[in-house]
Parts: C-alpha cells; sequence; structure tokens
C-alpha cells in the first residue's frame, strides 16, 4: 500500500520534472515567464537589477535646455517616427522620479518608481509627455523633464511649472483622463516612514504591555482611534456575516478587565 | 422730541452725509498699495484636493494639530471657514461640471487671507496693529491689537478669527501670508512650496497676472476669462483663475472700488476741518439741551 503510493507520487513528480524540462528546451523565454507568473511580488530584499543605475541618472544634472523650440504634438510625434526613434529606443525598464530639486523642498514621500518602458508601450507616443525638444535642429533626442523643469517658482520663467508639478500634473492629469492608473499620494508613492530602529526606544527583552507603551508615545491619534475599533471592543456591526450581524456582546468593550 | 439710539445715529449720519458732499476737496482718497507687491495665483483647475497647503500652513505657524488629520477625506464634506486653528482651509464644490463618464467633477478651492491692496482690515484697525507692508503681506502686530475686532466685522472675505477661548491674551489669527518666510531671499508661503501641483504659483503679482493672462489665453477652454483678484476691491495679493463660474464655488462678486476709499473718504472729509466736530457738536448739544427740556416739562407735568 505505502510502496505504490510512494511509487505513484515519484511518477507525478518526474512527468513534472520532465514537463519542465521540455518547456525549458522548446525555448527559454516561457519558462521565466511562467515563474513570474507564480510569484508577483518579488522575493524578501529584492532589488530592481537597474536600481542602482536609476538612483544616479536621477541625480544627473542635465544640460538646461534654455530655449526650446514649441512643436505640435502631432508634428513632433511625425517627426520622431520619421527619425525612426520608436519605443525600441528605450534602454531602461525604470525610473526613479527622485531628484535633489524636489528633495530640497518636501521629503514626505519616497520616489515613484516609474515604469518608463511599460508606459512608452502603452502609450506608443513619446509626445503625450516629451512636450518639447532641444532648440537645436539637429538635436534629435527627446528632452529629459528635468532639462526645463527644475526648481518652482523661478522668476525668469514665471510660466513654466516646477519639477514635482511637471511630474504630478502630467501623471494624474493623464490618469484621470484615461481613468487609468492611480490619483492618489499613496498610489504611486510609499510614504517617507522616518527609521523606526533608531526611534523606538525599548529595554532588551520588553513586555508585551512596555511594546504598547511605547507605540503610543508617538502614535496617540492611532491608539483612541484604535479604541473604537471591532477589533478592541469585540463588539459591534459585522456587516459580512449573515445572521449573526450584533450577535458578540462580551468582549473589552463591555465585561472583560484586560486593557493591554 | 424723543431720541432713541436708532434716532441717534440717524441724525448722525445724515450729519455725516452732508459733510461728505460738500468736502469734495478736503483732499482726495489715495491707495496705499505697495507698488510692485508678491503674490499668490490659485489655479482651481489645478487643485486636487490633497490638502498639503492646510498641512503645511499648520506646520510653518506652528498652529494646533487639528481635530481629524489631513489624510482624512471625510473633512471635505463639510464646507469650512478659516479659524484662529487654521488659516487656510481647503473646500469642495460640486459645480454641477460632469467627465465623459457622467460623474460629477468636484472643484476645490483653498481660501485664505487675499492680502488686498487696499485692505478694509487695515483700514478698520484703530490702532495700527494691522498693516500692508511692501511685499503685500497684511501684517498683524499683537502687541498693538485692543481687542476690539473691528477688522472681523470690516474684511469682506470674513477672514480674521478671534481666540475667543483666551480670556488673558487672545489674538486676531488669519493667514500672514508667511510673512517672515517670503521677506527672506527665496523664501516661499508654506502652502505654495508644498503644493504637489503648482495650483498655487508664489512671485510678483505683475508677474502672475502676466502668467494668468497667458493661462487663460493658451487654454480659453479650460479657464473663464476673469482674474478673481484682479480687479476685485481695487485688487488682492492672491487672485484665483478658475474653470468653474467664481459664483458657483463661493466667491462673491465684488465691486473693483476699494473699501476703504469710501469709508476713509466719509471719515477724512468728516474730520477736514475744524468746524466739523464744532458743528457736531453743536448739533449734539442742542439735541440734549431739547431732550433735557422736554423731560424736565413733563417732570413737572408730573408733579403738579
Ligand atoms: S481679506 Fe480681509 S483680512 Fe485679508 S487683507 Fe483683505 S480685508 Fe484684510
Ligand atoms: S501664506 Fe502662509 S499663513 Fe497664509 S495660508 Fe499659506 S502657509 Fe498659511
Ligand atoms: S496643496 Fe495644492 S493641490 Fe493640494 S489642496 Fe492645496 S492648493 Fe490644492
Amino acid at each position: 500500500m505505502m510502496k505504490t503510493l510512494d511509487r505513484a507520487r515519484t511518477k507525478r513528480v518526474a512527468a513534472l520534472v520532465l514537463l519542465a524540462f521540455a518547456l525549458v528546451a522548446r525555448t527559454a523565454a516561457p519558462a521565466p515567464a511562467a515563474a513570474k507568473a507564480e510569484k508577483l511580488s518579488p522575493p524578501q530584499g529584492w532589488v530592481a537589477p537597474d536600481r542602482q543605475r536609476a538612483i544616479e541618472r536621477a541625480h544627473e544634472n542635465v544640460p538646461f535646455v534654455s530655449q526650446v523650440k514649441d512643436e505640435c504634438f502631432v508634428c513632433r510625434q511625425q517627426r520622431l517616427r520619421n527619425e525612426g526613434y520608436g519605443i525600441d529606443d528605450i534602454t531602461d525598464a525604470c525610473f526613479l522620479l527622485d531628484s535633489p530639486i524636489i528633495k530640497k523642498r518636501s521629503d514626505q514621500y519616497m520616489p515613484v518608481r516609474f515604469m518608463h518602458s511599460k508606459h512608452a508601450a502603452a502609450l506608443n507616443d513619446c509626445t503625450v509627455c516629451h512636450h518639447l525638444r532641444p532648440a537645436d535642429p539637429q538635436g534629435k533626442e527627446t528632452s529629459r523633464c528635468v532639462a526645463c523643469h527644475r526648481q518652482a517658482f523661478d522668476p525668469r520663467h514665471p510660466d513654466r511649472v516646477g519639477l514635482k508639478a511637471a511630474y504630478h500634473l502630467r501623471c494624474i492629469g493623464c490618469h484621470e483622463q484615461m481613468h487609468k492608473g492611480p490619483v492618489d499620494c499613496l498610489g504611486c508613492h510609499d510614504k517617507n516612514v522616518p527609521d523606526h530602529n533608531r526611534l523606538v526606544e525599548l529595554p532588551d527583552h520588553p513586555k508585551p504591555s512596555q511594546v504598547t507603551v511605547e507605540c503610543l508615545r508617538c502614535h496617540k491619534r492611532q491608539g483612541r482611534e484604535m479604541l473604537k475599533t471591532a477589533h478592541w471592543l469585540w463588539r459591534g456591526n459585522s456587516a459580512y456575516t449573515m445572521g449573526r450581524r450584533k450577535e458578540v456582546q462580551s468582549g473589552k468593550g463591555t465585561n472583560a478587565v484586560n486593557n493591554f | 422730541m424723543r431720541l432713541n439710539r436708532r434716532g441717534f445715529f440717524k441724525v448722525v449720519g445724515a450729519a455725516g452725509v452732508a459733510v461728505a458732499g460738500t468736502g469734495q476737496n478736503a483732499g482726495a482718497w489715495h491707495s496705499k498699495a505697495p507698488k510692485d507687491p508678491y503674490g499668490c495665483l490659485v489655479d482651481l483647475t489645478r487643485c486636487i484636493g490633497c490638502r498639503k497647503c492646510e498641512e503645511a500652513c499648520n506646520r510653518v505657524n506652528r498652529l494646533p494639530p487639528p481635530e481629524l488629520p489631513f489624510d482624512d477625506p471625510t473633512v471635505l464634506d463639510t464646507r469650512r471657514r478659516p479659524t484662529d486653528k487654521a488659516y487656510t482651509v481647503v473646500n469642495r464644490y460640486y459645480t454641477g461640471k460632469l467627465d465623459e463618464r457622467s460623474k460629477l467633477v468636484p472643484t476645490f478651492v483653498k481660501i485664505q487671507c487675499m492680502h488686498c491692496q487696499d485692505p478694509a482690515c487695515v483700514s478698520a484697525c484703530i490702532v495700527g496693529a494691522l498693516t500692508k507692508k511692501e511685499n503685500g503681506a497684511v501684517h498683524y502686530d499683537v502687541g498693538k491689537c485692543i481687542g476690539c475686532r473691528y477688522c472681523m466685522v470690516a474684511c469682506p472675505f470674513e477672514i480674521p478669527a478671534y481666540e475667543y477661548y483666551d480670556p488673558i491674551t487672545p489674538r486676531v489669527m488669519k493667514c500672514t501670508f508667511c510673512y517672515e518666510r517670503i521677506s527672506k531671499q527665496g523664501g516661499l508661503p508654506g502652502c505654495a512650496e508644498i503644493c504637489p501641483v503648482e495650483a498655487l504659483t508664489f512671485g510678483k503679482r505683475s508677474t502672475l497676472l502676466e502668467v494668468a493672462r497667458k493661462r487663460i489665453k493658451q487654454d480659453p477652454a479650460r479657464y473663464l476669462d476673469h482674474i478673481y483678484g484682479e480687479k476685485e476691491l481695487g485688487g488682492t495679493s492672491w487672485m484665483y483663475i478658475s474653470g468653474e463660474p467664481f459664483e458657483s464655488v463661493g466667491f462673491r462678486p465684488l465691486p473693483a472700488e476699494p473699501i476703504p476709499r469710501l469709508t476713509e473718504t466719509i471719515q477724512h472729509s468728516l474730520f477736514s476741518y475744524l468746524w466739523s466736530p464744532a458743528l457736531l457738536f453743536a448739533l449734539l448739544g442742542g439735541l440734549m439741551w431739547s431732550t433735557h427740556k422736554k423731560q424736565n416739562t413733563s417732570e413737572k407735568g408730573g408733579e403738579s
């Protein structure tokens, strides 16, 4: 009995391995695709291979295009196409929308990891964002945002928005118009949470109550809010539990003593 | 002649208007507006209602923490006014504008002190606690304030608030235009610095007017051809452009006449010649005398 079961299992595993090998052998491409489909989120500690490059690029000082030729979107699109520029020329998958220009004024959120090639492929039109080009008629490249959009409220260019606003206006405007993509802060940014390793002050082997007290030292409001939730009170509406909507009547809200 | 309170004001008012009418040459009113002030242009078509400006204002002015956090979206469900604890507030209006999916599109409006070019509050302040500075800010000096709250009555935008809860050292509270910050080279108001979409553009008022005109001209479908604050009440340092009619997003239509022009003309003509107070006191004396006489007669009549 045991033996037959074991044999059946070995057979199944062998078949699976064979199948996997066959897949890998046939083409190299589908295998990583299959692996990617299995795991939607990157493993712990993973960083994008081009991350370091993206960070460096974000801090590069791009020469200021002081004179730019205004060109209508369609003309520009046409010209880029005629000159043979397309999405294939985009070599970087990821852009880190980070710059000392933005950091100087406020630092509430982490920089956006912008999927540049993905957007290019979806839009298939560089001029949606890159609306101006270098003044040099021989210059073929699109200008980077930071070439013109720099510090906000520059008295020399009062009608030109700063880098932060240029990003936000373009991103949010387009996402709203196309009903696609996030339009709220946390949809694109992570919060720039201060390093709690340095903030938290606890003894080596703290008691659970000590930890709670330490959290409440800064997060007083969250503490007050927590006291009103069903998680704390063990009481209240449970809108999705059919027939048991107001069932639980005992707990910290009513008759329990534990308050930590 | 029985003289009640209302009657008294009627008589005095009539005298004032009569004097103002005759005092044409009593020195015409001059605007005291600074020549090249700073300003702020609020573009309502850009504002996304994130309330980061409120948060920044609270931080740079060291105001008390709000009841509900700044990222709580329910705050926008109520229409608010600036208070002594919040110099600026963002309100949400549904003007009936629809997007292509027939959903109502909100318009967000940040309000704060307009920093009028010829401010009614400054004119009303009897001790000079409020002053219009060269850089455009209408500045409040708590050391001079006697707490009469005339400024609150005078302001056409109902901006100044008062610390009623504080019986010892109450202050009038309103947006300072971040006076200290913008006095420094390259300094920005807290709210304009943080705004993620530059719905608030800070700069010289004259430049901002050009910027506003250019924006309206370049995208006439997006904007109404009206810069609120360009002419209203003789001009304000904070100005607005919008895609929705201003009346529908909480702005009152206001005349181009600065308020102090009317009030100060009356006042100044009243005191321009020595004889006008003399006339006033003669008038009052006459009134007192006649009332007193009548009272006397009626008292005497009561006795007999
Ligand atoms: S808005 Fe009101 S408080 Fe502000 S300057 Fe004008 S009159 Fe004064
Ligand atoms: S200018 Fe300064 S005081 Fe006025 S609303 Fe902005 S941050 Fe607040
Ligand atoms: S920070 Fe700017 S976009 Fe956000 S609510 Fe204020 S004015 Fe509007």
